[in-house]
């Protein structure tokens, strides 16, 4: 027999004993006796809402069966298993309704039944707005009552509501749970129509809170599978009428999960599930995310603590990165590969470590989700710091395989264990980027021998080839830029494009920033700009960054060219960490930094350049901009490039050093080149300049007139 | 040269949301112009003013308010001779004592007063929140349940906690929904796409973009309201084209020029209750006429006064 044809012979032996039931009630009361369900303004809620009629007597009744009759292809096909599942589920309603025929409560506590429209608004809010994260449907009985009462139990601690169908109901009774609608468990019935009590819920949800219109059948299947986070987990031996009803919970989008071997239907139908296996694979099979609101570690952690300091007096033992092999990393991982919240320390525990010794320590925290991108992995690392300096009694600094953690006696004292520290970064990342991470584990290794192949044969290189990933990454290697308008609170027309060889003017979001910042929160201030229809090549304008730009300024502004000072340039907020601006004698351009006090050679100090600079208004000659951009080859590429830069401060030229050097050096030919830059120590006086670059050779003095 | 009249015109317009039920029910929004730019098009419904009442009750409002309502004793009192001043629109009951930070009054006790002022008033109804997330969550829920059938507006739904009041009010009970954000188009406009995607009617929500007295950063209240409208009319964008909804009395009574007693102000400032008024009716207008769509007062004089000077425009 193929699962098909257990669906059909499921869903013809309900056909049939529904059919009788109608009859012998009709035969008993008549077919004008009036049918309803206690406390709902949707008639028979799931019949209703698949075919928008309303049933009042039990002669319609009859009238529905021919309806259901309809949905009850018998192909060999996946649309006719789907849709005599639904039937069998609507069938089930109907011999359900018939209980309340002159019987206002047909089941006994603790069972529930059919459930009022008070009780679903009750419910829906909180499953609209993630409190109750998901719904289990639990049929049948477990191998033990241990074990499904532990399932049950599970799921309650998790916020689950749990419905419970047969067997289980009396095994929970038997393990002492507690049960009712405030404790998130609620016994439905002991046969199994009675889980259409709970489909009811669901049904009604969409027609209350989705705005589902009854008879939208396609709607309603739409609505369930994407907003209801309902599954079923049923217990061994499954019958045909299972299997059918299984078939209605599908189509609504509800996924199987059994600790029978019978048939698998990837996604949907999930067979041989231990029942310890149970909850993880439900939550998993459905993508529904615990949230998690205490961190179950023996000290405090809150920002309070993030500025505390750990005297060396204090210190209980402190990992050292600068003198043993040390290492923090993020992993993305296939989801096989990782099992969510294993949490694993390899070598000895802190209580091991002789007291006010030095350490090594190497955490890997690795992560898998459908949405997940490796380009978020130092995105994660970066928050680390963060993450770590919340826990009270814990002192981080550096990153990479420069850390250095000190934890302090008190926290040692009051319990405080290696495994802690994956317990915080777990949480964190999951609360933080749950919507990309939907699996995290973390390996916390503690000695030495692991920490060095760590450190120098799995981050090294990870983190070499991260470094040469941003440095080869140009414009037009991408297909798409960022926007950001995360300034537009107090600058209400400034927009930044943020490109990879251009960051934000506040130094703070790099293109890999804007990319994580918009996955993470997609209706955020990050938003994707395509870069399809190229309008100049030279100044770096596309007709789809004016269109975004139009946009996201509210139509302050008509275009700009991403890679020029003098036409259409970028706009500045006010945050910039460095301003260009003309330097008309020269032919070249000054840079000053937010830093820098004094005055530059254009007759203004920083604050002067800030005022022609910033409020989101071009100022062609001016531009507001981040200290990596100066060696970026894009950086005024119109006007020639980084030729054009003849002065900048001191500190600033030696931040820059290194890397604008070497992008003189591969645009131009042009070795030491900062050694041509002026600063203030050589003169901030026009005239003078000029003589010190004709003296150095500076091939600003050569090029275009910029004006 | 002659004077040749030009026409504004946009071909989007503001969401027209109606509050309350009967013969009394109040529509908001529903223009195409810019504020009281009746010569160019649609005005729409016209600016609407709604008065404040608190579940502090008589006791809580500033001393020369208190006058007015000399001799309610009860809530429905309250209510009632709230709704009695001229020129006032719609109802708004601040729920400021529930906020955990004050004087945390349970739930059940506001939903108390929440059920008399109902039952005491046909006027439309707007329940502000206890300025506590939390706290919100929780009570403004609940408010929408006792209130279903009221097609109220319940206000006060922040980033925090869109969820559980967009979820409550404008799903589970049908009522409207106050969008609060601080003064940025872009969170405002931001609330609004995910109140949309959480799925609230458009149509069901208002906004509050953030208030403030005249005088007190008041300017970047304004602009927003500007940038919001230009967006809105001139963009054609859906997700701020709903009315906006402005607390006026909440800012304005704390500030010291409402609040100084004449012998501690500097010479020449006047009576206080002369003061009180002014700077209430100075921002009220000031948000009119920059974008806002109703505006909620507390000093009855306020009320008539910028009833009627919407009435004369209108």
């Amino acid at each position: 027999m193929t699962l098909f044809d257990v669906i059909f012979a499921g869903n013809d032996a309900v056909y049939g004993l529904t059919e009788g039931a109608i009859n012998d009630a009709i035969a008993k009361y008549g077919a004008d006796k009036a049918v309803s369900f206690p406390g709902t303004a949707y008639s028979i809620p799931c019949y209703y809402a698949v075919t928008g009629t309303k049933i009042t007597t039990l002669g319609e009744m009859k009238d529905a069966l021919a309806v259901i009759k309809t949905l009850m292809g018998r192909e060999q096909e996946l649309n006719d298993a789907l849709f005599s599942g639904v039937a069998t589920a609507l069938l089930a309603e109907l011999i359900e309704v018939l209980k309340y025929v002159d019987n206002e409560n047909p089941y006994e506590a603790p069972c529930a039944g059919h459930l009022p429209d008070p009780a679903i608004r009750e419910l829906g809010v909180p499953l609209v707005t993630g409190d109750i994260p998901g719904v289990a449907v639990i049929i049948g009985g477990a191998p033990t009552a241990e074990e499904g009462a532990a399932l049950v139990k599970e799921y309650q601690a998790q916020g689950i509501l749990v419905t419970l169908v047969g067997e289980i109901i009396n095994q929970c009774v038997e393990q002492n749970v507690k049960m009712g609608a405030a404790m998130r468990v609620i016994p439905l019935g002991m046969d199994i129509t009675s889980v259409i009590h709970v489909v009811s819920v669901a049904v009604r949800a969409a027609l209350i809170f989705g705005n589902v219109t009854p008879g939208d059948a396609a709607g309603l299947m739409k609505y369930t599978a994407e907003r209801v986070p309902a599954f079923v987990n049923a217990f061994s031996p499954l019958n045909e009428v299972i299997v059918s009803a299984g078939a209605g919970a599908i189509a609504l989008g509800f996924p199987v999960l059994t600790n029978e071997d019978t048939f698998a239907v990837p996604m949907n139908l999930i067979p041989n599930v231990p029942v310890e296996k149970m909850n993880a694979a439900s939550l998993e099979a459905r993508n529904i995310k615990i949230k998690i609101s205490k961190i179950d570690i023996p000290v405090s952690f809150g920002s309070a603590f993030e500025g505390e300091i750990v005297r060396r007096g204090d210190m209980q033992v402190e990992f050292d990165g600068s003198r043993v092999d040390c290492v923090e990393l993020v992993q993305m991982k296939e989801p096989g590969e990782v099992e969510d919240h294993k949490i694993e320390v390899i070598g000895p525990d802190i209580d091991e470590m002789p007291v006010g010794s030095k350490q090594q320590i190497a955490y890997v925290v690795e992560v898998a989700g459908k949405n997940m991108q490796a380009d978020f992995e130092p995105v994660f690392e970066r928050k680390f710091h963060s993450y770590m300096n919340c826990i009270e009694g814990l002192m981080h600094t550096g990153q990479r395989d420069m850390i250095r953690i000190r934890v302090s006696k008190e926290a040692f004292e009051a319990g405080f264990r290696a495994k802690h520290i994956g317990e915080v970064l777990y949480a964190q990342i999951k609360n933080e980027f749950g919507s990309v991470v939907d699996k995290c584990q973390v390996k916390i290794y503690t000695n030495g021998e692991e920490c060095t192949k760590i450190r120098h044969e799995i981050a090294n290189p990870m983190f070499i080839k991260r470094d040469e990933r941003l440095a080869s990454l140009t414009d037009e290697a991408v297909d798409v830029y960022y926007s950001c308008i995360m300034c537009q609170a107090f600058s209400p027309s400034h927009v930044c494009i943020v490109t990879p060889e251009r960051l934000g003017l506040c130094g703070a979001v790099s293109w890999f920033d804007a990319k994580a910042t918009h996955n993470l929160d997609p209706a955020g201030p990050c938003q994707v700009v395509t870069k399809e229809k190229l309008i100049d090549e030279r100044i770096g304008e596309y007709e789809d960054v004016n269109e975004a730009v139009r946009k996201f300024s509210q139509g302050a502004l008509e275009d700009v060219s991403l890679y020029s000072i003098m036409e259409k340039p970028m706009t500045s907020c006010g945050c910039f960490e460095c301003i260009c601006g003309i330097e008309p004698f020269s032919n070249g351009v000054c840079i000053a930094n937010r830093e820098y006090a004094g005055m530059t050679p254009l007759g203004m100090s920083f604050p002067d350049m800030a005022s022609m600079t910033g409020g989101g208004v071009q100022t062609p000659g001016f531009m507001g901009h981040g200290k990596h951009f100066i060696a970026s080859k894009k950086f005024m590429k119109a006007e020639g490039g980084v030729a054009r830069i003849v002065w900048m401060p001191k500190d600033l030229k030696e931040q820059v050093a290194a890397n604008l050097n070497k992008t003189a050096q591969d645009l131009y030919g042009i070795e030491n080149f900062v050694d041509m830059i002026a600063d203030e120590t050589v003169t901030t006086d026009p005239e003078e300049l000029v003589g010190w670059l004709t003296e150095k050779g500076h091939p600003a003095l050569e090029m275009e007139p910029m004006m | 040269m002659p004077f040749n009249r030009k026409l504004q015109k946009f071909s989007a317009s503001i969401n027209e949301v109606e509050i309350g039920t009967g013969d009394k029910a109040v529509k908001i929004g529903g223009q195409n112009v810019l504020p009281f730019y009746s010569f160019d098009g649609n005005i729409g419904n016209g600016a609407k003013v709604g008065i404040e009442i608190s579940d502090l009750g008589v006791e809580g409002m500033p001393a020369c308010i208190q006058a007015c309502y000399e001799g309610c004793t009860s809530f429905a009192d309250i209510a009632k001779k709230a709704a009695s001043f001229e020129g006032v629109d719609f109802l708004a009951l601040s729920l400021e004592g529930g906020d955990p930070n004050g004087l945390n009054k349970p739930t059940d006790e506001l939903i108390a007063i929440v059920k008399e002022v109902a039952d005491a008033t046909d006027l439309p109804l707007v329940v502000e929140g206890a300025k506590n997330a939390e706290k919100d969550s929780e009570l403004l829920a609940k408010v929408a349940e006792v209130l279903a059938g009221k097609n109220v507006l319940v206000m006060s739904a922040k980033e925090e906690n869109y969820k559980a009041i967009g979820a409550s009010a404008g799903l589970a009970y049908g009522q409207k929904v106050g969008a609060e954000s601080a003064v940025d188009i872009n969170l405002a406009k931001q609330l609004n796409v995910v109140m949309t995607q959480l799925g609230v009617n458009a149509n069901s929500i208002v906004m509050n973009t953030g208030s403030a007295s005249v005088g007190y950063g008041f300017d970047y209240t304004l602009s927003t309201f500007d940038r919001v409208r230009a967006a809105a009319l001139g963009q054609d964008d859906k997700m701020l084209q709903m009315p906006i909804v402005t607390p006026v009395a909440s800012e304005t009574w704390g500030v010291k020029e409402s609040t100084a007693a004449e012998a501690d102000a500097p010479e020449g400032w006047g009576p206080v209750e002369a003061r009180g008024i002014s700077m209430e009716v100075q921002t009220a207008v000031a948000c009119l006429a920059s974008g806002s769509d109703a505006v909620i007062l507390a000093h009855p004089v306020s009320v008539s006064t910028v009833a009627k000077l919407v009435k004369e425009l209108v």
